[in-house]
């Protein structure tokens, strides 16, 4: 073979034979196929998440069974009924209910707008930051429930000791051992769980966009 | 039939050499070539509004077409290694011109650079100006020129080497 140079085979590249030619019946028949893409993919992920996290958030809006469960802990322990304690606890878990409802509509409404955001005629840069940026909502969404959940666990914690402390009360060191481990395996668990499924679901996804960004910021990056 | 999708497959069947090539360096067998082949197709209908007469078709076709095959699609067959230079692959077919036989074989080595290289060396083969290409990309045209330098003396290293 001679020596190879790119600029000689433009033509023959240009001028390839098209071996299975579409025609416009086949063509019209392809726009109303369904879209098999990882923006749409994502899209339905997320919101499945945005689902189950706001549903969450409603359905400790019935205020009943978690005071309900709050007291029979505190029964358990040995405390006493303390009806302004349980109130203060009713108003402290109410500001968390309202504070998270209000972050679920401001991120559901973000979610939205960056989805919409997203164009395919953008360039590819662009498109892969617009992506990358969608995917952080939701995932901001989903770490801030997190952090409302260790929130609500450390305020039931500090109510329970609180509540323990004002009566004198020592519990037996097997049911306060029950309940704390309890609370923090649970705890754990529940977020290595979300963690664990992060990697699953968005490891590989992410991982491909961020090496093609990385590709187009090497050569922008480049020595000239 | 309503006459836009008459125009827009018209559009599409003259063009589809384009988006033929851009399918076939990003798949790695028949059927996901097809899969992707139609996915551009559908992305390009989606975005046809915002392209009339916003810029030249090759470029909106180039871009919708990479976007799709670098960032949305979702290969069914899983994806063979590519830093190993496969010249059995069916990319190098039997042919008595020369050229051809050049053009088989630059699709197997084009096929071992990362995405966006391999995109740069398709747009700068269909003579796309380096302007596009850096548009299309989201980089700086003077970097999309070095790129492509450089990207054309690995290109003659790889070809020599597998010739």
């Amino acid at each position: 073979m001679p020596e190879f140079d790119l600029d000689s085979l433009k033509k023959t590249w240009q001028e390839q034979p098209v071996q299975h030619k579409y025609d416009n019946t086949e063509i019209l028949q392809m726009l109303n196929r369904k879209s098999r893409n990882y923006v749409k993919y994502i899209f339905w992920i997320s919101v499945v998440e945005l689902l189950f996290f706001s549903v969450l958030g409603l359905f400790y809006f019935f205020p009943e069974e978690e005071s309900d469960s709050f007291r029979k802990m505190l029964e358990r322990l040995g405390a006493q009924e303390a009806p302004e304690v349980e109130n203060n606890f009713g108003h402290a878990y109410l500001a968390i209910k309202v504070l998270s409802l209000l972050i679920t509509a401001y991120f559901v409404l973000k979610f939205y707008q960056n989805y919409r955001r997203i164009k395919i005629e953008e360039n590819l840069k662009g498109l892969i930051t617009r992506i990358i940026k969608f995917k952080t909502t939701v995932n901001a969404f989903i770490l801030i429930s997190i952090v409302l959940l260790l929130i609500f666990t450390f305020v039931l914690v500090a109510f329970i000791f609180y509540i323990l402390d004002s009566q004198n009360i020592q519990p037996s060191g097997s049911n306060l051992t029950i309940i704390i481990v309890g609370i923090v395996v649970s705890t754990l668990l529940a977020i290595s769980m979300i963690w664990l499924y992060y990697r699953l679901v968005y490891g590989t996804i992410i991982k491909k966009l961020d090496k093609n960004l990385k590709q187009l910021k090497e050569i922008d990056s480049q020595e000239n | 039939m309503d006459s836009r999708e008459k125009e827009f497959a018209q559009l599409i069947k003259d063009n589809q050499g384009l988006i033929i090539k851009v399918s076939r360096l990003y798949t790695n067998s028949l059927e996901d070539e097809e899969d992707l082949f139609q996915e551009i197709v559908l992305q390009l209908w989606r975005s046809y509004d915002s392209f009339k007469g916003n810029s030249k078709i090759s470029t909106w076709m180039y871009r919708v077409a990479l976007n799709t095959a670098i960032t949305l699609f979702r290969k069914k067959s899983k994806s063979l290694p590519t830093n190993e230079l496969d010249v059995n692959h069916r990319d190098f077919v039997e042919d008595d011109d020369e050229k051809q036989q050049q053009v088989s074989l630059l699709y197997t080595v084009i096929k071992t650079l990362p995405n966006v290289e391999r995109a740069i060396v398709m747009m700068y083969l269909d003579d796309l100006p380096y302007k596009d290409i850096a548009e299309n990309l989201g980089i700086t045209e003077v970097n999309a020129r070095v790129k492509m330098n450089r990207l054309k003396k690995t290109l003659k290293e790889q070809m020599e080497k597998y010739a």
